[in-house]
């Protein structure tokens, strides 16, 4: 219970510098809001009872539902095109008018205008205290929100309290009338708060939207009305919700009627001032702070859910049989207590078993439509009850058990679709506490979790016992005691993992049983966590691993190693694990480098290059622990292995950037092999720093299309990863000049090949591709681009450019007009007009005439890429054309075997 | 018939479905593992309970695939035999027999892998054919 209160204390009070102003200034916003609104809603509802008859009260109902639901949508569309501040100002002086006249013509004692009153104070409830927590919103981060919403809480809870008891106390002093004037003037005073708040420094709404412009949750109705159809569990939430809203509908009626037998004119007023601002505040402010939290534990979602139909039907059994104003109010902060809390609750959590994207879908339809048209029905079945057949307030509650009696049923059905749900989830290992929050302390929950922990399956014990291990105020260890025998090593893995969360030292000889039974190359799973556990509370433990350093298992041995303090580590005991033919002793060799340092180097040599890959892994990762320039060559030589490549692309990350030079030297080392090559871009990217980028920019210009293609690559990734580095604009705007003109130089190739266009043979392979070279010369250009100007913008623009849309076409051309700059724009800008455009641009910027087949060929021949050199060749002999001969000849034991080979058989 | 160039190859392998997205050049990686076979009539290509684990192209030639006595198709030039043998080694259900003399194009499973892995980009395009053909199948 203190440590209770002290988490409450911390949840209210908790506000820091810098914060003490915005607090203040939200807080009494807030509370001169509700202040308002608790004297304009005991007023509205008492002065309609008051001289209404009740009959009157169905059809109310039934007006408030729909005309407050089409003003909330009107207002929420208004306040999507302006700002929050404009919004503040139009929604306080409208509030103030409105309620003065309100008030002034409330004095003529029609009867329209009780009807219209209460549907303005429903539409002030949306907009001044809705906009308040909008407001509170856009002042405060979610990390400062998190702390300071309880005070906030606090304020409007005092406001609402203030507000009640004001209106009790005042009416029979000043009057209805003066108490609505009253309420204009509060509301005025949390407009000076709001200007208080403006004034704050760093607090700037100038841009802050009244509504949020994120898409929200749509849905039609044709497709609701499907789901509903088609999903049982959506039928009993839907029915539930109607009920709950038809039930309150006809608990207040009774209550007013009861009211009003017992008081009249402004004793009413007083009276439901009274209650609604501060009885039924202040009992949800202790069943929300202090019993539903602990309610939902011990009784779970399916009893949470209960207990308002069950205490509706209490009480309804009580005004029944003692009807009056007393039975009525307990009835009514019962239902109304209830609802705001528990039931909340309890029906967040149902939504579970719905798919993700329907359980959005649903809650944006329930909180818009059935929420009003629960209560529109309701006023309609009061109309057909009290009007049409007579029957009286008191025999209500009879009607009211039926109601909850169903409603019962109904949530009983929902928890037992709910722990369906979980146990489905629990079955695919997808269920998330994050998600479900309260339910994991359903006490239903965790007997489900406790079984499925006790299960044959491996994998579903484990996770349940996973969660259980997660689970706050769970004690696990009895559980898992119970399970260290387990004949699933998944769940033994678990329990010492447990074990060590917890340092419980009780089961250590259950982890030495299971280390002993280790065998040499098991790979069993609780191994690891045995050892871990018990290395973690043996009172022995330097001992225990210097004993298991020796073990046949490696799993056991490397555990045993993290421990060893690295002097008790010998150059003896490494060189002879390092000679031994077993290759997990060979392993532990090269992770015992890692603490010895550079004595091992000349083992650490031959152990990066050990045939065994689990070996060469543990050394490349010494190797990049050690960060030895001498261990370059092998680490790189590595890159050729694909098993081993994210091992050796690691290890060259840790060395950082002082080797990014001697990278780039490699890159552009023709003696290396390509598959080397072609990895060391992505290399240098994991450096991520300055040194790294500038020789990823060097390297721009190397010949061999694949590898700069390579570099292109990691030079978007990195920009993406690490936009705060400098990408050299000038080296980026020539790579982006000179890939355009290999642009135009390929169109010029492709264009006598698009005009015959071949098909089939070693023709029609030129053609396509050449038409792939110019599709990936445009994907780097628009890579360069990206290093220049808006990356996500530049990569939306290729992509729309490559598309079919020709809306998107132009307001991609649009874009890069108006982002790039005017000496690349003139050459980037024609790329991207049609093929004959581009060709007469051609020749006018680089004097790039177009082509014959013929010429095109012996261009192609010449160009001295091997993929296009090899198919001009095959497309030359194909159309016979013996002119380019001696072109073809010139290449022999030039340009590689598969030239040679086409060389050797071209025509004599 | 001779050694087949490298652009003959790539032609050969544009008719193998799993490889429809694939560029020229890609392709001609692909040709770079692919060799050529030769089969004496009558003899057995693929057979029945045995693993597959190589992909084949027509060149020359035709296939008989048999099941038990029934000789379900007749499979020519430019057709593929184990066309899912580069990533699943269950064998075929039916028998796969030269009836001529018969020239292949053979990609073995253990160098396309290796070859993959050095290829991501090769690699991404296979799986897109693959997600592809998985829809299909699922939406029929």
């Amino acid at each position: 219970m203190l440590a209770q209160l002290s988490r409450f204390r911390r949840s209210f009070l908790d506000v820091r510098e810098g914060e003490y102003g915005r607090t203040l200034f939200v807080s009494l916003y807030l509370m001169f809001v509700l202040f308002a609104y608790y004297i304009l809603k005991p007023v509205s509802r008492a002065l309609f009872v008051d001289r209404m008859d009740p009959d009157k009260l169905p059809g109310l109902y039934m007006l408030i539902a729909p005309v407050g639901g089409l003003l909330a949508y009107v207002y929420s569309r208004v306040t999507m095109q302006i700002s929050l501040k404009a919004a503040v100002n139009a929604a306080t002086f409208f509030s103030i008018g409105f309620t003065v006249l309100m008030g002034y013509l409330i004095k003529f004692q029609w009867e329209w205008t009780y009807y219209v009153f209460n549907i303005w104070v429903s539409m002030f409830s949306i907009m001044m205290v809705t906009q308040g927590w909008v407001l509170a919103a856009n002042v405060f981060n979610t990390r400062e929100a998190k702390r300071l919403y309880g005070m906030l809480g606090l304020g409007s809870v005092i406001g609402a309290g203030f507000g009640g008891s004001f209106t009790a106390f005042a009416v029979t002093l000043i009057g209805e009338n003066n108490l609505i004037y009253f309420s204009a003037l509060i509301t005025l005073l949390a407009y000076l708060m709001f200007i208080g708040l403006l004034r704050v420094p760093g607090v700037n709404l100038e841009k802050a939207k009244a509504h949020e412009d994120e898409p929200e949750e749509t849905f039609s109705f044709g497709d609701i009305m499907r789901d509903i159809r088609h999903y049982r569990h959506l039928q009993v939430i839907v029915g539930i919700v109607l009920l709950t809203f038809i039930v309150d509908v006809t608990v207040e009626y009774q209550f007013q009627v009861f009211a009003k037998s017992q008081y009249k004119g402004r004793e009413l007023t007083a009276f439901m001032g009274s209650f609604n601002g501060i009885y039924l505040n202040l009992v949800n402010f202790v069943f929300q702070f202090f019993l539903t939290a602990a309610v939902v534990r011990w009784v779970g979602v399916g009893g949470v859910l209960q207990i308002m139909p069950i205490t509706i039907s209490m009480t309804s059994l009580g005004i029944f049989f003692a009807p009056g104003v007393l039975s009525t109010s307990l009835a009514r902060l019962t239902e109304a207590a209830t609802r705001y809390t528990f039931n909340r609750t309890g029906m967040e959590l149902l939504y579970l078993p719905l798919p993700l994207d329907l359980r959005n879908r649903t809650k944006a339809f329930l909180d818009i439509f059935v929420d009003r048209f629960g209560r529109g029905f309701g006023g309609l079945f009061l109309q057909i009850f009290t009007v049409w057949l007579a029957v009286k307030p008191r025999e209500l509650s009879l009607v009211i058990l039926l109601f909850t009696a169903s409603w019962s049923v109904l949530a009983w059905m929902a928890q037992r679709e709910y722990l369906r749900s979980v146990r489905r989830r629990l079955e695919s290992r997808t269920l998330d506490f994050e998600e479900i929050r309260i339910s994991v302390s359903d006490p239903a929950v965790i007997a489900l979790l406790e079984t499925t922990a006790r299960g044959d399956n491996a994998r579903q014990a484990a996770y349940a016992l996973r969660l259980l291990g997660e689970t706050e105020g769970y004690d696990a260890m009895p559980l898992a005691t119970s399970l260290a025998g387990s004949r699933l090593p998944d769940v033994r893995a678990r329990v010492f993992s447990l074990a060590a969360q917890s340092a419980d030292e009780s089961l250590l000889p259950q982890a030495l049983a299971e280390i002993r039974n280790a065998r040499a190359g098991a790979t069993t799973a609780s191994i690891k966590p045995a050892v871990d556990y018990a290395l973690a509370v043996s009172p022995e433990r330097q001992d225990l691993a210097a004993r298991l350093l020796n073990h046949p298992s490696g799993i056991v041995a490397e555990a045993a190693l993290a421990l060893q303090p690295a002097d008790s580590i010998t150059l003896e005991w490494v060189t002879s694990m390092a000679s031994s033919p077993d290759g997990s002793n060979r392993r532990l060799a090269a992770i015992a480098l890692c603490k010895l340092g550079d004595t091992g180097t000349p083992l650490l040599h031959s152990l990066l290059a050990d045939g065994q890959l689990s070996v060469a892994e543990a050394a490349l990762a010494t190797a990049g622990e050690l960060r030895k320039r001498i261990y370059l060559e092998h680490i790189v030589q590595r890159l050729a292995d694909s098993q081993l490549r994210g091992a050796a692309l690691d290890a060259l990350a840790s060395y950082g950037s002082t080797i990014a030079g001697t990278l780039r030297d490699l890159l552009e080392d023709p003696q290396l092999p390509a598959s080397i090559r072609r990895r060391i871009p992505r290399a240098l990217e994991h450096m991520r720093d300055q040194r790294a980028a500038d020789e990823l920019m060097a390297a721009l210009s190397v010949p061999d299309l694949t590898l700069r293609a390579a570099v292109v690559e990691a030079l978007s990734r990195l920009r993406r990863a690490a936009p705060e580095l400098n990408f050299g604009p000038s080296v980026v705007d020539r790579e982006i000049l000179d890939e355009a003109k290999r642009y135009y130089v390929l169109s010029a190739s492709i264009d006598p090949f698009r005009q015959q266009a071949p098909a089939s043979g070693a023709t029609r392979l030129l053609a396509s591709t050449l038409e792939e070279r110019l599709s990936t010369t445009l994907l780097r250009l628009f890579q360069l681009l990206g290093l220049r100007y808006p990356a996500a913008e530049i990569h939306a623009a290729h992509r729309a450019l490559k598309g079919r849309s020709s809306e998107d076409h132009s307001a991609a051309i649009e874009f890069l007009d108006s982002v790039v700059d005017r000496e690349v724009k003139r050459y980037l800008m024609p790329l991207l007009d049609d093929h004959a455009r581009v060709l007469d641009r051609a020749k006018d910027l680089y004097g790039i005439e177009r082509h014959t087949v013929e010429s095109a060929l012996r261009e192609l021949i010449r160009s001295g890429d091997p993929w296009l050199v090899c198919c001009a060749i095959a497309a030359a002999a194909e159309l016979k054309m013996s002119s380019l001969k001696a072109d073809v000849l010139a290449l022999e034991g030039k340009a590689g075997l598969e030239v040679d080979r086409l060389v050797a058989a071209w025509p004599n | 018939m001779a050694e087949l160039n490298i652009v003959e190859k790539v032609i050969a392998l544009e008719a193998v479905d799993l490889f429809k997205n694939l560029s020229g050049e890609q392709l001609a990686r692909i040709a770079s593992i692919a060799h050529q076979v030769h089969i004496a009539p009558g003899r057995t290509i693929l057979e029945p309970k045995r693993e597959v684990d190589s992909l084949y192209v027509i060149l020359d030639g035709e296939v008989s695939l048999v099941r038990g006595t029934d000789v379900i198709h007749t499979a020519k030039q430019g057709e593929v035999l184990g066309s899912w043998a580069l990533f699943d080694p269950e064998p075929m259900a039916v028998e796969a027999r030269a009836e001529t003399d018969v020239l292949l194009l053979k990609i073995a499973r253990g160098d396309f892998y290796d070859l993959l892995s050095d290829n991501m980009q090769i690699t991404a395009a296979i799986f897109t054919t693959l997600v592809r053909r998985f829809r299909q199948l699922a939406g029929s």
